[in-house]
């Protein structure tokens, strides 16, 4: 069984961020970098059907400058056993073509599951998995949250509104991971020295054409702060006043 | 030379000869352990812990009934081993006597003590069998005792003496002209003068025999037997470096480049051989389990059975390593695949302990048990990734943004807004510098009770006009938890930038208010290059105070009150800062009421939240805190001071959930109250 997981490096979500002067990226110092949580929910899941079968091979694939090594050696720390480098230095936020560099990759690599988070934690497109499942011309399924793979069959579980649905497709087969799944194991530090000798091959990433461009980053206006207009029940007229003609809810 | 004196200097031979091949077989099996040259440095230190420790018996004293007990029976010992070399003597060289060696007062002397050690070790034997056969005395219990071995040596013991003391009595009912050097056993010969002097010369001999072979078979017993520790216990407290030289507590770096197969340990074969040894050296005593918070308050963990568990597992596995087929037990392969760690020590067990090194502390024999359940945490994390899930978090948070809470970074510095407090960099920059950096760590920088605590302390020393700045951004997580919890890695990782960063500045002279940062930077960066003097702000405000900088008001009409102070275990037994916060303390409030804890100073209980226990869930019996928090609450105190931010949290939801109406304070706090 080989399975690639192609996988994002992302900022660590919980902070304040800053745009970069470029305007077209988030000012990275001090940020810390990690995979994105969908990714790494995908990577357990593909070492723990590799772990369970005893058997086959798990690829991550990450395009992206030099700084997605650190990414990738963190997925080969818990367990991934090969990593490949699409090496492409200037930001991407197309997704058609990162599909289309990883659909170039992915083609002829004989991967019978191809994984991927649901959607990057930064920008949040949803799309990349899709997109690349089309150009590869592999049934999808998406945002799952279970999965069993057998007899060259994916059978997998979708949450929806109060209910989920079984869905099955044949392998090869492309999907996308959901929360719920799996919680990606901390590396040991026997993981982390395994990882330094695994192989990691940097390719140069065959960028399709990127048919929308970013033009500009900006924080939403910052909330202007609360007003205290009076207290006890004097103060309700000129509340209901303010929240009529300045507010327009009432 | 008669037969009798052959037959002995055969004996003799063969028992010396067993039990020096027993001894070389256990130091065999040390040689088994991971190699610690921290051994063998400072000599006169380590002598000097003998001599207090080993011979003066300090540590045995710390109980006050079992201390004189055990100091009888072990300066007996020492006395009375003269006299038995006299009679092993006398066995092999007819007519030896040390009569013809020392002239008459200091041989009369030598006599006398003979006789009343005799007597007193008798006593204590007596009242130690007692004492085990009528009290149900709670330290000496617990599954993994070997409850018959203490009353079979015991009893030895008195057999010992009581062969002695009638050997010697029939000498004088036999002998006419025996010296009556010794008052008490001429006391016994009174008893037997009934007997005919020619059958007494016979008995004499008979009784020679019985003590000469109980001394020879007691010796050989004692390499099977936790009385192990009569022979192990003096060169362990010489090579032990729990009461130093050199600094106590302090977790031994490990080499995370190297190739190690096995990270920490797991089996006894990857513990320090000195480990060990302290398998050998212990005594059973319980000592240390009856002062272990987790073990008092119901946890699985007793450091007791973790000293037992390592001698057991040494004694199975290591004759299949030695290759010494006699002691080889059970199939090789059963025996080979089963490990310290999980067959013998469960993770749950690790998982309990706090590192407040009470039991340490406690160990008449200086045992160093928390060593063992760190090195076994740090297989449980950097080699299996086996650790409680709500640990997971704090790791990543570490990591991620240095500080074990998921905060923002940006925001470290953020309680000194408005406060006009420069940061290094802002110093630096205006080509300043600072006298003290305060460390702010990240309780102090992020955990809203904390922060009082924080303003507090930094008012104070703007009060006292001390040029002082902070790191703001720049500071991270010192590391203590991720280390504690055996998390090597991540703990290096940290140290290492925060060395850095204070190198950058040059950083000389810090000050901090939490006993983890300051043990840390202290105690355990040096062995990363950082080295700086690092003072804990309850001795730092105690200087202020002293050197009256610090503008306090009178408040000599203020009404009494009653405090009593929580030590921290970082601070205390780590450090041995005990009279600086009670110093700050009364200082602070000249009409104050300090009571003690019964529990207090290197005695104290520890509040529940070191080892990384702050980071998980305390599922099993009472709640470490709860337990302290009843204890400073019967005191009567109307507050408890601490001079620790994770003190601080534990304590304060105890009491808050205690519906009690006793308020927490840190010493800061107390200080910044009466700031002019
Ligand atoms: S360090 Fe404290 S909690 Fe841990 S075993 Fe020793 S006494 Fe118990
Ligand atoms: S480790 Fe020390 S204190 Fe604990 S039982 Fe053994 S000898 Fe006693």
């Amino acid at each position: 069984m080989k399975i690639a997981v192609c996988i994002k490096r992302v900022p660590d979500m919980d902070v304040r961020f800053k745009i970069a002067p470029s305007g077209l990226t988030v000012d990275e110092s001090g940020l810390k970098f990690d995979m994105s949580d969908f990714d790494g929910y995908a990577v357990e899941v593909a070492v723990q059907i590799t772990e369970k079968l005893g058997a086959g091979e798990v690829t991550v694939i990450s395009l992206g400058a030099d700084n997605v090594q650190e990414t990738l050696r963190k997925a080969l720390s818990i367990g991934a056993h090969k990593a490949v480098q699409l090496k492409h230095d200037a930001p991407v936020s197309d997704g058609y073509a990162i599909a289309t560099a990883l659909a170039a990759e992915l083609q002829g690599g004989g991967y019978d599951l191809v994984m991927f988070g649901r959607m990057a934690v930064d920008t949040q497109n949803r799309s990349t998995g899709v997109l690349t499942a089309e150009l590869l011309g592999m049934p999808v399924i998406s945002a799952i949250s279970k999965l069993d793979v057998e007899n060259g069959m994916v059978k997998a579980r979708r949450e929806l509104e109060g209910a989920f649905e079984l869905v099955e497709t044949s392998l090869p087969a492309v999907v996308t991971i959901d929360e719920g799944i799996a919680r990606p194991r901390y590396p040991s530090l026997k993981g982390i020295m395994a990882a330094k000798k695994k192989p990691l091959e940097v390719k140069p990433a065959q960028l399709g054409e990127q048919r929308y461009v970013l033009e500009k980053l900006e924080l939403p206006a910052e909330r202007a702060a609360g007003r205290i207009i009076g207290e006890g029940k004097d103060a309700v007229p000129e509340l209901v006043r303010l929240l009529k003609e300045e507010a327009k809810v009432l | 030379m008669t037969d009798s004196h052959v037959v002995f200097a055969i004996v003799l031979a063969v028992a010396l000869g067993y039990f020096s091949y027993n001894v070389q077989r256990l130091i065999g099996y040390l040689r088994i352990g991971r190699l610690d040259d921290s051994r063998w440095g400072n000599i006169p230190a380590r002598l000097w812990n003998l001599i207090r420790i080993g011979i003066f018996q300090e540590k045995i004293f710390r109980d006050s009934v079992a201390g004189p007990m055990h100091a009888a029976i072990f300066w007996g010992f020492c006395v009375l081993g003269a006299g038995t070399l006299e009679a092993i003597l006398e066995g092999v060289i007819p007519g030896f006597s040390y009569r013809d060696l020392l002239i008459d007062p200091a041989y009369r002397f030598y006599a006398l003590n003979q006789d009343l050690w005799g007597a007193l070790v008798l006593a204590a034997v007596g009242f130690a069998l007692f004492r085990r056969l009528t009290k149900r005395v709670k330290r000496l219990m617990g599954a993994e005792t070997h409850p018959n071995d203490p009353l079979l040596i015991l009893s030895w013991i008195g057999a010992l003496m009581v062969t002695m003391f009638l050997a010697g009595a029939f000498l004088y009912v036999g002998y006419a002209d025996e010296p009556l050097v010794r008052p008490l056993t001429y006391a016994v010969s009174r008893a037997f003068t009934w007997v005919n002097p020619s059958t007494a010369r016979l008995l004499a001999e008979d009784f020679w025999w019985a003590h000469v072979l109980l001394v020879l078979g007691f010796l050989n017993y004692l390499p099977f037997s936790k009385h192990l520790h009569v022979v192990a216990s003096l060169p362990n407290v010489f090579l032990s470096n729990t009461s130093g030289p050199g600094q106590v507590g302090v977790m031994q770096p490990m080499d995370l480049e190297g190739d190690a197969e096995v990270f920490g340990a797991k089996d006894v074969d990857q513990l320090s051989w000195k480990s060990l040894m302290d398998g050998f050296a212990c005594t059973e005593c319980g000592r240390c389990t009856s002062v272990c918070p987790a073990n008092l308050t119901g946890k699985p963990l007793s450091p007791r059975k973790i000293m037992i568990n390592v001698r057991e597992r040494l004694e199975q596995k290591a004759p299949f390593l030695t290759g010494d087929t006699t002691y080889q037990k059970g199939d090789r392969d059963a025996v080979m695949a089963k490990s310290l760690l999980d067959d013998f020590i469960t993770e749950e067990e690790l998982w309990s302990c706090t590192t407040c090194r009470a039991c340490v502390q406690e160990c008449p024999v200086s045992l160093d048990q928390l060593s063992v359940i760190l090195e076994l945490r740090r297989n449980l994390v950097l080699g299996e990734s086996r650790f409680p899930e709500e640990v997971m978090p704090a790791f990543e948070s570490m990591e991620q943004r240095g500080s074990p809470w998921a905060f923002d970074p940006g925001d470290r510095g953020k309680w000194a807004d408005g406060m006009n407090i420069p940061t290094m960099a802002e110093m630096a920059e205006r080509g300043e510098r600072p006298e003290v950096l305060y460390w702010v760590g990240c309780a102090g920088s992020f955990d809203d009770r904390a922060k009082k605590t924080t303003v507090a302390f930094a008012k104070i020393l703007q009060a006292a006009e001390v040029k002082f700045a902070i790191l703001g951004q720049e500071e991270k997580c010192n590391g203590d938890p991720a280390r504690r919890m055996g998390n090597e890695y991540l703990y290096q990782m940290l140290a290492k930038d925060n060395v850095e960063t204070l190198n950058k500045y040059g950083v000389r002279t810090v000050v901090t208010a939490c006993p983890h940062c300051f043990h840390q930077l202290g105690n355990e960066y040096p062995q990363f290059g950082g080295d700086y003097e690092v003072v804990h702000h309850s001795t730092y405000i105690a200087s202020l105070l002293a050197a009256g900088r610090i503008p306090i008001v009178e408040a000599l009409h203020a009404p009494v009150r009653t405090f009593t102070y929580h030590d921290s275990c970082y601070l205390g037994r780590y450090n041995g800062v005990y009279e600086a916060p009670r110093d700050v303390i009364k200082r602070a409030l000249p009409i104050v009421n300090l009571v003690e804890m019964e529990r207090s100073k290197d005695k104290g209980l520890c509040c529940g939240a070191g080892g990384g226990r702050m980071w998980m869930e305390e599922k099993t019996g009472k709640r470490i805190n709860a337990e302290r928090a009843d204890e400073a609450i019967a005191t009567g105190a109307d507050a408890i001071a601490v001079a620790c931010p994770f003190c601080m949290t534990m304590l304060n939801d105890s009491v808050t959930s205690r519906d009690s109406h006793v308020a927490v304070y840190d010493i800061a706090e107390v200080v910044a109250d009466r700031l002019a």
